[in-house]
């Protein structure tokens, strides 16, 4: 994390010579404490900044989300409405049991795909975070620089710091373009193999039973969205 | 006399900036985070509501066909509960979570529905699996 850099860029320059001098080994001491408060401050300052940065997106999300599974969901909720309304029809006219039995097999059917849509809808937002990635290649200790070799040549420290958050800038964009592009794609390909299948199946088998039961086609009319 | 006091002023600075520094980076995390969070029990939500809804489409709009063509004066009473079912419906918007009479809105459908299927003497199972999924209603 950013406190493994930050930490010893936070003493000024000549600080430990000008102040410390007379005490070389009380120096470290008041440095490791130093260090250690800083570190804790950017620990409060990361915890405070998730609750206000989940504060302000959990609705945003939320939003999404919903409009989202509402739009998809209620497709699904038509044709189990419409099988259901079938069903009842022939009861009401003491259809054979094997038409009802084909009906109810149809809604089973429906409520398969419309658990794996739900399942896939939902399972599509975790993605891997880059904060997370760069999290653990420092936590490797690879970008890492010991207190102790910090008497290294203060400007060329900073320069390098500076070219690391360059490139972890970097890094976090080019990662998160590739992430929303093959989001997408995982998403248009999940639409094309799984739904329509067995969906088109369910349709067809519909309008073969609307046809049995002598009803016109026209009640299958508004299930044009699916 | 005044360098010391830059050094405190110095020192308080710093323990702001830390802190600062360590915000900024929680705040990017918690924002990706609460995003996912929400987007989670949004679509849950989202779905089920739109699944109960979608039902009570797809059922009144089946039934506006079996009925046609039925003339006594019982299907025209049948049909006037399916007519009102379908417009309050067609208004309900069911896929905006701001919307402030959602719940009441959603109850008088429910009680319409009701209303419908006890006028044809049918009792519909829609079949939503209770399990896992979260849909029941």
């Amino acid at each position: 994390m950013s406190w493994f850099r930050a930490a010893p860029l936070a003493e000024g320059p000549g600080e430990e010579g000008d102040v410390f001098d007379e005490e070389a080994d009380e120096s470290v001491l008041v440095h490791r404490e130093w260090r250690s408060h800083m570190q804790r401050r950017v620990k409060e300052g990361y915890r405070d900044g998730i609750d206000a940065g989940k504060a302000v997106t959990l609705q945003q999300g939320f939003n999404q989300g919903y409009k989202e599974g509402a739009e998809v969901i209620i497709n699904y909720g038509q044709l189990r409405g419409t099988l259901s309304a079938l069903l009842s029809w022939c009861h009401l006219h003491d259809n054979s049991a094997a038409l009802i039995s084909k009906i109810n097999n149809l809604l089973d059917a429906v409520g398969q795909c419309e658990e794996y849509v739900l399942r896939h809808l939902k399972s599509i937002t975790p993605q891997p975070h880059v904060v997370d990635l760069l999290d653990s290649i420092q936590d490797m200790d690879l970008c890492h620089i010991a207190p102790a070799e910090e008497k290294i040549d203060e400007a060329k420290d900073e320069r390098f710091y500076e070219n690391n958050a360059e490139f972890n800038k970097n890094c976090s964009k080019n990662l998160s373009g590739v992430d929303c592009s093959s989001l997408k794609c995982c998403r248009t390909q999940e639409r094309a193999h799984s739904e329509s299948p067995s969906l088109t199946w369910i349709l067809e088998q519909t309008a073969s039973l609307v046809k049995q039961l002598g009803v016109s086609i026209d009640i299958l009319q508004h299930l044009k969205q699916l | 006399m005044a360098g010391s006091q830059d050094m405190f002023e110095a020192i308080v600075m710093a323990d702001e900036r830390f802190h600062g520094e360590g915000y900024q980076e929680g705040y990017e995390k918690g924002s990706s985070l609460g995003m996912i969070e929400g987007r989670q029990y949004g679509t849950l939500h989202g779905a089920k509501i739109g699944s109960e809804i979608g039902c009570y489409q797809g059922f009144a709009f089946a039934w506006r066909c079996l009925l046609h063509g039925c003339t006594t004066e019982k299907d025209s009473k049948k049909m006037k509960v399916l007519e009102s079912l379908i417009g309050m419906i067609q208004k309900f918007p069911y896929d905006d979570p701001t919307y402030d009479k959602l719940h009441e809105d959603l109850d008088r459908i429910r009680g319409k529905f009701k209303q419908l299927c006890s006028l044809l003497n049918v009792h519909p199972d829609f079949k939503v699996s209770a399990e896992g999924s979260g849909l029941s209603f």
